[in-house]
């Protein structure tokens, strides 16, 4: 093997593992509300770590379920408001239609991944007034950043819950949250997508479901059967612009919960969902290098659509079923100088979550199916379908033990991802994935 | 092989769907209770019914026995069993200063569910029926005279050996005080804006006639008039800085919880 083609698949394994290692990410349980509300993670979680409708109105009333045991000089003096997330897996990946010296292979690679953890660290400061910080990391690289870090005014006027406010870095409010999903191997397609100009670049690094520092604003009815969330932020990865706010971007979601006290289906959802995320396209530069907060000329990358939400039998073991739509579209600007046009495309999920309905429901079966279809290739000469996706996704879960204290889980998973013209010589590339893992949080 | 497999997830989902179950009209399904009840109640009540969950050592207040089929808070007299709505009230009102939330989150078909469970852990609902609740005059009006009035009838009744001479909770019997089960039990702190079983007035005049079965708290059914009742209940309130705001709050968690 030549130097040259040893870092080609040096690179390549470099890669899965950090598929591996981001995909692999832990998701947000906080059993420190189960030790202080002497409640099990059931009573807040479908299924570990998805929210169900007391623990949305839970988490909509900042962490508070007023009845004068919410503040911490009321909790018991030994609370400690932290809890610990850690899930170690094995993971095995392979991605087809990868270059090599040799020709064109399709490389794998598996192991006991480099788990990271969660310091899980939330609760009320004084009554209205909650906050969630996490620091994630501390794995063999021993980098730890800050995920999320918030305080959040609950009923700001008039003891009202329709204007509530959060500062700080946290995950929009999303048709389907990327940080309580119950799918480790991959993410959502609709999220991250961006339309793209073969081997050229994007500027906008816009991933809804990745966490954007900003201001939210939450209002909902008293059980959070309607809701609305309006956020202004700073996209993540911008060098910023010049103006008074850093490229001010701007996410909205509605909501509504239908509920039906007979037959089959219990609850029905229906929401709207639009973002529009800025970057500055040029700079002031310093030997050639941009110059943060010197950014002009802002260019947006938008998405927009529409979800729906069906629970099928009773919603204490319901089969939750939810349906998302969206559009996207990156400006022509955003893409350097490569494309000859805007690029746009639609895409959606549809995610199924079963808990069967054993006692003490210690199962849950999920599975979810992505498709990204692009509208509008940047490159007009760019085959109409490149990088259109197809994604699938299927797992269970089964929790050994749940207390008020922790709750051990174990987890397995396969998915696919079948990619447009992407691989080596503008072949489909398909990237599977085996995951097994354990997940607990004490 | 993993792209084909992945073409078999809507017939997977078709066969979820043919299995989800429908709760039968009109009355809670015990079989869904048990789930509602084991997701939600099984960490302080206890798998048997019986109080004794993993957290109930834990609390000062400790969780109900249902096994004997008494309850706080009814509508109906001493010594019966409560009406299922009697239930569904403690569900949507919580207990406010204890570790039980309010559940108005969970849909009604929960909440009905749950309680057609919780009625199995007592044999009296198969073998008895509830009494018809009893009958609250309405309200004559808080006012100034009215609570002086109420300042009377609490002495009278000797509230203050077990409330104390303020309402705090701390009278000479307070610390000697137990429940049926024989745990210490500490009276309510009626200063605190909140009254346990329910802000309104009407749930406040409905524990003197009701008593909270389990507890020493009696019912006065049969020594206190309506009229030294509503004074009383107006005493109390004005006990609570809050009672203004409190009170107008319930109200209007009332007025929408009826809606759904």
């Amino acid at each position: 093997m030549t130097g040259k083609g040893s870092l080609r698949v040096m690179l390549q394994v470099a890669l899965f593992a950090v598929v591996t290692f981001v995909f692999v990410s832990p998701a947000s349980a906080i059993p420190a509300f189960a030790r202080k509300y002497s409640l099990r993670c059931t009573a807040c979680h479908e299924a570990w770590p998805v929210l169900n409708d007391f623990g949305r109105n839970f988490r909509d009333n900042g962490y508070q379920l007023r009845l004068g045991k919410d503040d911490t000089v009321t909790a018991e003096p030994g609370y400690w408001p932290v809890a610990v997330h850690v899930l170690p897996s094995y993971t095995y990946t392979k991605v087809t239609n990868q270059p090599t010296d040799q020709g064109t292979k399709t490389l794998g690679s598996g192991g006991v991944g480099d788990a990271s953890i969660d310091l899980l660290m939330a609760g009320v400061l004084t009554p209205n007034i909650s906050f969630l910080v996490v620091p994630t990391g501390f794995a063999s690289d021993g980098n730890v950043h800050l995920e999320s870090y918030w305080a959040y005014f609950s009923r700001v006027i008039k003891n009202s819950d329709w204007l509530n406010i959060r500062i700080g870095q946290f995950e929009m409010d999303l048709p389907a949250s990327s940080h309580r999903n119950l799918e480790m191997t991959d993410s959502y397609l609709l999220y991250s997508y961006h339309p793209s100009v073969p081997g050229g670049a994007n500027i906008s690094a816009y991933d809804m479901g990745e966490n954007q520092r900003g201001i939210e604003i939450v209002g909902h009815d008293r059980d959070s059967l309607t809701r609305y969330a309006i956020s202004v932020f700073s996209a993540h990865d911008s060098l910023g612009s010049s103006n008074g706010l850093s490229s001010p971007s701007f996410y909205g979601h509605l909501q509504k919960y239908f509920r039906f006290n007979e037959g089959p289906v219990s609850q029905f959802e229906l929401g709207v969902w639009g973002a529009l995320a800025n970057y500055p396209t040029q700079f002031l530069t310093s030997g050639g290098t941009p110059i943060p907060g010197s950014g002009s000329h802002l260019q947006s990358s938008t998405r927009y659509g529409m979800e729906a939400n069906l629970w099928l039998g009773p919603l204490v073991a319901p089969l939750h079923l939810d349906l998302v739509y969206g559009h996207g579209k990156d400006k022509q600007d955003l893409f350097a100088g490569t494309a000859d046009r805007a690029g746009t495309f639609n895409g959606g999920f549809l995610e199924a979550i079963w808990v069967p309905p054993t006692d003490l429901l210690h199962w849950s079966v999920f599975g979810r199916y992505d498709v990204i279809r692009n509208q509008n290739q940047p490159l007009i000469a760019a085959p109409a379908n490149f990088n259109d996706q197809n994604q699938w996704t299927l797992g269970m879960k089964y929790t050994i033990a749940y207390s008020i204290r922790d709750e051990v889980a174990l987890h397995a998973e396969v998915s696919s991802n079948k990619a447009k013209g992407v691989g080596d010589g503008g072949l489909d590339q398909r990237t599977d994935s085996i995951m097994f893992g354990v997940d607990f949080v004490y | 092989m993993f792209y084909r497999v992945g073409q078999l997830i809507p017939v997977f989902a078709g066969l979820l769907f043919a299995a989800g179950s429908a709760t039968a009209a009109g009355t809670g399904s015990v079989k869904t209770g048990k789930l509602v009840y084991e997701r939600y109640c099984l960490s302080c009540h206890g798998a048997e019914g019986n109080g004794q969950g993993e957290a109930a050592e834990y609390m000062a207040v400790k969780p109900r026995d249902y096994r004997q089929g008494t309850y706080k808070w009814r509508t109906t007299p001493s010594g019966s069993l409560p009406l299922d709505s009697d239930l569904e009230h403690t569900l949507l009102n919580g207990l406010h200063g204890t570790y039980m939330p309010t559940w108005r989150a969970l849909d009604q078909r929960s909440r009905r569910d749950v309680i057609s469970y919780i009625k199995t852990f007592s044999p009296r609902f198969a073998t008895e029926k509830p009494q018809d609740p009893i009958v609250i005059p309405p309200d004559p009006g808080y006012s100034d005279a009215s609570v002086a009035r109420g300042t009377a009838v609490y002495k009278k009744y000797n509230c203050s050996q077990c409330h104390g001479p303020g309402g705090q909770g701390d009278g000479p019997s307070a610390h000697e005080l137990k429940d049926d089960w024989g745990n210490a039990i500490v009276p309510y702190d009626l200063t605190k804006g909140h009254v346990k079983c329910g802000d309104q007035s009407t749930d406040i005049y409905r524990v003197f006639m009701t008593g909270l079965a389990g507890t020493p708290m009696p019912t006065f059914a049969d020594s206190m008039s309506s009229a030294d009742a509503w004074d009383l209940v107006h005493f109390i309130q004005s006990l609570s800085p809050g009672y203004a705001k409190n009170m107008m709050a319930a109200a209007a968690d009332r007025k929408t919880g009826a809606t759904q």
